[in-house]
């Protein structure tokens, strides 16, 4: 369903995309442009809508997907797309003109369904997270395949102990935040750009820097960093938390949380987005079948 | 006891005979079953390669009759694609089979994927993975 807002600031449903998936339609992801509507459905397939003369219409359809998709992202040029599914792969598409694309590559390695794929917001770079646990991060190595230059575990890496089921990048690029059924969110540095060759010995890596644990009491299905440095997160336990990030000198970033909103939802939280125009303001969605808006004032979130 | 020997060789014996027996028997209707699934599954296997190789030539004489045709790209694939399915050991069977068919069916949903067709091989078995849908 696509929302507009009217003049006088109230929303309504102006589209209703439907007759295309024979399934759910599980996410979906609006391309830099703005000009684009990629959706992720259960029926296997991700079917990219135009907007054009006020209406919407299907101009294409990746098919390549043995199951159900989960998660479509747009890379920050707009030409590519990635997918990724409960087959436990990636695919990377590249969208060609004439409504035409290709598959560029299929990343395999996660070993379980694959909850969302993200693309760095500056490098060649895409990340990946899995009902098995880790994160994957992906590379362009130039030859036009994509092998997996990362994966941060549990054990190796101060991963996550259970499903991750998603992935959001600050603003600048340099961090990465990931959450999970563990009831934990992960920060991350993700300032290197893995797709470059490392010079001399020794990989460079991407680390962790900091779990927040004790907020949810329940597996922590969504989360989004906004423009102003602002951490939304959404769980199972129906709630709405907010954290910011603190630099000190001495320790090194810290985050604190600014707000917890209980019963946002009457139920599960499933997803959280901040508005790209306005950094204040939050979307959020529930299997209690409400999209919310919120605004954030001063520790408010309303 | 001396006595009891005899008693012990003749368990023995039938023991030895029944088992010959069922030996025996056991490896005529496991060659006769053995034969029976091979050839199946070989028809199985056939025919899906054979599906995949007659597309395969269909798009090679595009491409002779039109080079431009398909994208450097996408030939690249049904290059590789054709690599994967002369590789099919056809005769001597080996141990990754089923990790070989996985590439085949993977290279040319990439090709199909990349062209927009609708093909698929129909009678490929149904997956086995009937799980519950998840979210």
């Amino acid at each position: 369903r696509i929302w507009k807002r009217a003049p006088d600031g109230a929303w309504h449903c102006s589209d209703v995309l439907e007759g295309v998936h024979e399934s759910t339609v599980r996410s979906c992801a609006w391309s830099p442009d703005g000009k684009l509507l990629a959706d992720a459905s259960f029926d296997g397939t991700t079917a990219i809508w135009e907007y054009s003369g006020g209406d919407f219409e299907l101009v294409d359809t990746l098919e390549g997907h043995v199951n159900e998709v989960k998660s479509v992202s747009w890379s920050q040029s707009g030409s590519m797309v990635a997918t990724c599914s409960r087959d436990r792969a990636a695919w990377i598409w590249e969208i060609l003109p004439g409504n035409d694309h290709e598959c560029v590559d299929v990343l395999e390695g996660h070993t379980e369904d694959v909850k969302m794929v993200q693309w760095h917001p500056f490098f060649d770079v895409l990340v990946s997270v899995s009902y098995d646990n880790t994160i994957r991060v992906w590379a362009d190595d130039g030859d036009g395949k994509w092998p997996c230059v990362q994966t941060l575990t549990e054990a190796g890496n101060s991963g996550h102990s259970s499903t991750v089921w998603s992935i959001s990048f600050n603003q600048k690029g340099d961090r990465m935040v990931t959450c999970s059924d563990d009831c934990t969110l992960k920060i991350w540095d993700a300032s290197i750009d893995l797709s470059q060759p490392t010079t001399g010995e020794g990989h460079e890596s991407w680390r962790h820097i900091s779990t927040l644990s004790g907020y949810h009491g329940r597996t922590i299905f969504s989360v989004h960093w906004s423009s102003e440095g602002v951490i939304a997160s959404g769980a199972g336990d129906d709630a709405i938390c907010l954290f910011a990030e603190e630099n000190s000198m001495v320790e090194g970033p810290s985050y604190r949380l600014i707000l917890k909103k209980e019963k946002a939802h009457d139920t599960d939280v499933n997803c959280v987005r901040w508005c790209p125009q306005n950094p204040r303001v939050l979307a959020s969605v529930s299997d209690d079948g409400t999209v919310k808006l919120w605004e954030l004032q001063g520790d408010i979130l309303d | 006891m001396d006595f009891l020997e005899p008693m012990i060789a003749l368990d023995e014996t039938h023991y030895q005979d029944g088992y010959k027996d069922g030996y025996d028997d056991g490896m005529v209707s496991g060659k006769e079953e053995g034969r029976q699934v091979g050839l199946k599954l070989g028809f199985q296997v056939g025919e899906e390669l054979g599906f995949y190789q007659g597309c395969l030539d269909v798009w090679m004489s595009i491409i002779r009759l039109d080079q431009g045709a398909f994208s450097a790209r996408v030939r690249k694939y049904m290059e590789q694609l054709a690599a994967l399915l002369s590789n099919y050991p056809l005769s001597d069977p080996e141990n990754n089979l089923q990790d070989m068919m996985k590439e085949i069916r993977l290279k040319f949903r990439v090709i199909t994927g990349s062209l927009g067709a609708k093909l698929g091989y129909e009678g490929r078995p149904t997956s086995s993975e009937q799980d519950l849908e998840d979210i």
